[in-house]
C-alpha cells in the first residue's frame, strides 16, 4: 500500500520529517527511526501454500518469526540470502528469482511499516544493503522502498555501520553473520570488489562445530541444532572463560548436566583464523602509508561479534601474526547498521532528498 | 425555535381554556380579547428594551475585558482540544472494545435463540401440581354417582363413563401443556428477539461512533518524528567537511542508480 498515492484523501505532508535507517541483512532486517522506533524482523517471508492455508492463516503474507513458525503451510523465502536474487547472464530472471524479488519487496514494506510512520510526515529512508548486492538488486530494493517513502537512498552496509560510529575513513568492518563473515575495507562510501573478502565460516559454522564436539565428547546427549545455537548465544566466548558452561542435555530422556566450557571455546575459535587471514589480505593490499591506521581501526559487527572475548582474541592474534592492531566491537550489533543509516539520513542535505523524489 | 415561537409556546401553556357559557354563569358579560401574537410582540419588545438599556450602560473597558476573557477562553479551549485528541484516541479504543463485546454478545444471543427455536419437544411440558388430585376427584365423583344409582348401571356403561372421563382429562391436559409450552416459548423467543434488536441497534450506534472517531484527522496512526523540518549536517559537526563529501558521494551514486531506473 502506497502512502504517496495522489487524490483528495492524501494528507498534506506538513507535520514533520521522519527519517528511517534500515539494515537489510541476510538473516535479519532492522529499522531505527527518528520517532524513536527500533524494530527487527528475521529476513524471512512466507506466502500460504494454497487456498486452505490462506483461509487458516487469514493472511496473504507472513514475516519473520511468524513465517518460520508457520513454515509448514507456507512457501518460505529468505530473499536476501546470498545469490538468491541472482540474474542470469542476459539480465532476465528465473521464476524463483522473481518470487524472491517480490519477497524482498514485501519485506522492505513490512520493515517500513514497523517504523510506524505517520501519513502526514515526509519519510526519508536510507537503506544499508549488503556490499556485494548487484546493481540490479539495488534497483529492485529502491523500487520496493519508493512505494512506501518519499525519498530513498541506498548505501553499503559496512559504510553505514562505520558512519554510525563516526569512523569515516580507513576502517575495516568485520560483519559476522549467520552464513558468512564479511570483511570490508572502507575508504569513501562505496567499497569495490577489491575492498571485500568473504568467508563462509560464521555463526552457522560454529553451531555445526559445537554439535560435532558434543556428539563426540558427550555420549548419549540428545540435542537439536536450535538448542546448540541457543547454547552458543548464551555461553559463546573465546580466550579465558569467565564462568563454566554447565548445560543440561537430555540423555535417554533424562536431563543431565554437561560441562561444555572447552567445547564452546573451541567451536567459537574457528572464526579467528579466517578473520586474521582476511585482515591480512585487506591490509597488505592497502596504501602502505595507511596500513597501520587501518590495522588500528578494526570494527567487529553482526550477531557473531557478541561472542565474549572475540575483540581481545582477534587483537592478540593480530599482534602475533600481523605485528599489532586495535579492535573495537560495536555496542549494538543488531542495530548498528540501522543506527548508522539513520545518521546518514539525518545528515543528508535537503536538496539531495528533493532531487531524488 | 425563535424567541417568538418559544414565547408563544409558553403563553399558550400558561393560558387556560374556558367556554363563553361558563363565563356567563360567573356573571361575566364582556370580555376584552388580546390576540396571542400581540401578547408575544409585547413581551418580545419588553425583553429587547431591557437588553438594550443594559448594553448602553456597559462601559468600554468591561467590553474589552469580556473580549479578552473570551479570547483567553478560546485559547484554552484550543489547548483542551489538544488534550481531547488523546482522549478521543482512548474513546476510540473503548468504542472498539465495546463493538467487540457487543458482537460477541449478539452472537451468543443468536445462539440461545436458535436453541430455543430448535426446542420443539412437547415432553418438556410441565405438569402442574394438584392436577393428579383433580383427576382423582373426578373419578371419585363418578364412582360416587354410580354408587348412588344403586347398581342399576351395567359394567359397560361404567367402562364408557371411565373412558370418557379419561379422554377428557387427557385431552385437557395435553391442551394445557401445549399452551403453557407455547406461551413459555413465545415469551423467551420474544424476549430474545427484542434483546437482539436492541443489541443490533446499539452495535450500529457504536459502529457509527467508531467511524466518526476514525474519520477525525487527528487520529492518524503512527508515531511522530522528533523533527519538524529536514535536518542536514550540523555546522558545528567535528567532521562536517568530510561528511559533506561523503553525503554528496552517496547522493551521486543514488542519482545514477535511480535515474537509470526511471528511464
Ligand atoms: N549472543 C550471541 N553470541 C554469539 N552469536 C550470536 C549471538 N547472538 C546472535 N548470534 C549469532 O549471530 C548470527 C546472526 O548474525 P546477524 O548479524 O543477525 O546476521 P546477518 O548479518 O547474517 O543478517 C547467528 O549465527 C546467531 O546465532
Amino acid at each position: 500500500m502506497s502512502q504517496n498515492e495522489g487524490g483528495a484523501g492524501t494528507p498534506a505532508k506538513d507535520h514533520g520529517v521522519l527519517y528511517i535507517g534500515m539494515d537489510l541483512g541476510t538473516s535479519r532486517t532492522s529499522v531505527s527511526a527518528s520517532n524513536g522506533v527500533r524494530e527487527t524482523v528475521y529476513s524471512m517471508v512466507g506466502y500460504p501454500k494454497d487456498v486452505v492455508s490462506r483461509k487458516l492463516l487469514k493472511k496473504d503474507v507472513l514475516f519473520g518469526k511468524e513465517a518460520l513458525e508457520k513454515r509448514l503451510s507456507l512457501k518460505l523465502y529468505k530473499p536476501l540470502e546470498k545469490g538468491v536474487l541472482k540474474y542470469t547472464g542476459d539480465g532476465s530472471m528465473s521464476d524463483e528469482a522473481k518470487a524472491n524479488l517480490k519477497a524482498a519487496q514485501d519485506l522492505i514494506g513490512e520493515a517500513i511499516r514497523l517504523a510506524k510512520p505517520r501519513k502526514d510526515e515526509l519519510i526519508y529512508c536510507v537503506i544499508g544493503a549488503p556490499a556485494e548486492a548487484s546493481m540490479k538488486n539495488k534497483e529492485a530494493i529502491i523500487e520496493a522502498a519508493r512505494a512506501h517513502v518519499d525519498s530513498v537512498m541506498l548505501c553499503s552496509e559496512p559504510f553505514s555501520v562505520a558512519y554510525g560510529l563516526e569512523w569515516l575513513e580507513d576502517v575495516l568492518v568485520i560483519d559476522i553473520g549467520a552464513g558468512t563473515t564479511d570483511l570490508c575495507r572502507m575508504h569513501g562510501t562505496m567499497p569495490e570488489d577489491a575492498d571485500q573478502v568473504m568467508y563462509d565460516i560464521a555463526g552457522d559454522a560454529i553451531d555445526a562445530e559445537l554439535a560435532r564436539l558434543i556428539e563426540k565428547h558427550c555420549p548419549g546427549a540428545q540435542f537439536t541444532i536450535h538448542m546448540i545455537k541457543d547454547i552458543k548465544e548464551r555461553w559463546g566466548y573465546v580466550g579465558e572463560p569467565s564462568e563454566r558452561a554447565i548445560v543440561e542435555l537430555p540423555v535417554d530422556g533424562k536431563p543431565t548436566p554437561f560441562d561444555l566450557t572447552e567445547h564452546v571455546r573451541t567451536a567459537c575459535a574457528i572464526l579467528i583464523d579466517p578473520i586474521i587471514k582476511g585482515i591480512h589480505k585487506l591490509v597488505a593490499s592497502f596504501d602502505p602509508e595507511f596500513q597501520t591506521r587501518l590495522k588500528n581501526r578494526v570494527l567487529l559487527a553482526g550477531g557473531g561479534s557478541m561472542i565474549k572475548g572475540l575483540d581481545t582474541a582477534v587483537e592478540k592474534a593480530m599482534k602475533e601474526r600481523l605485528g599489532g592492531g586495535k579492535v573495537i566491537r560495536i555496542e549494538e550489533p543488531i542495530y548498528g547498521g540501522a543506527n548508522g543509516a539513520l545518521k546518514i539520513a539525518h545528515d543528508m542535505p535537503e536538496e539531495f532528498w528533493e532531487k531524488l523524489k | 425555535m425563535s424567541l417568538k415561537d418559544t414565547l408563544k409556546e409558553a403563553v399558550k401553556q400558561m393560558a387556560f381554556k374556558t367556554s363563553l357559557d361558563s363565563l356567563k354563569k360567573k356573571g361575566v358579560q364582556q370580555v376584552s380579547v388580546l390576540g396571542i401574537d400581540r401578547i408575544i410582540a409585547l413581551i418580545d419588545e419588553a425583553v429587547h428594551r431591557s437588553l438594550k438599556s443594559r448594553l448602553v450602560g456597559v462601559e468600554r473597558e468591561a467590553v474589552a475585558d469580556a473580549t479578552k476573557a473570551e479570547f483567553l477562553r478560546m485559547l484554552r479551549s484550543n489547548e483542551e482540544l489538544q488534550a481531547q485528541k488523546s482522549e478521543v484516541q482512548k474513546l476510540k479504543e473503548r468504542a472498539e472494545e465495546e463493538v467487540d463485546q457487543l458482537r460477541r454478545e449478539l452472537q451468543s444471543q443468536h445462539q440461545e435463540l436458535q436453541i430455543k427455536l430448535d426446542a420443539g419437544d412437547p415432553a418438556r411440558a410441565s405438569r402442574y401440581e394438584g392436577e393428579n388430585a383433580a383427576i382423582a376427584g373426578r373419578v371419585n365423583e363418578l364412582f360416587h354417582l354410580l354408587g348412588q344409582s344403586g347398581g342399576a348401571i351395567g359394567l359397560s356403561t361404567v367402562q364408557d363413563k371411565v373412558l370418557e372421563l379419561l379422554m377428557e382429562v387427557v385431552a385437557g391436559e395435553r391442551k394445557d401443556a401445549e399452551a403453557a409450552r407455547k406461551a413459555l416459548h413465545d415469551r423467551d423467543v420474544d424476549l430474545l428477539q427484542r434483546r437482539i434488536g436492541k443489541l443490533n441497534e446499539s452495535l450500529a450506534h457504536t459502529e457509527r461512533r467508531l467511524r466518526e472517531v476514525a474519520a477525525m484527522k487527528s487520529l492518524d496512526d503512527g508515531i511522530s518524528s522528533v523533527y519538524r523540518d529536514v535536518q542536514g549536517l550540523r555546522a558545528d559537526d567535528m567532521q562536517v567537511g568530510r561528511k559533506k563529501e561523503l553525503m554528496a558521494e552517496i547522493f551521486k551514486a543514488n542519482l545514477q542508480l535511480q535515474k537509470k531506473k526511471s528511464q
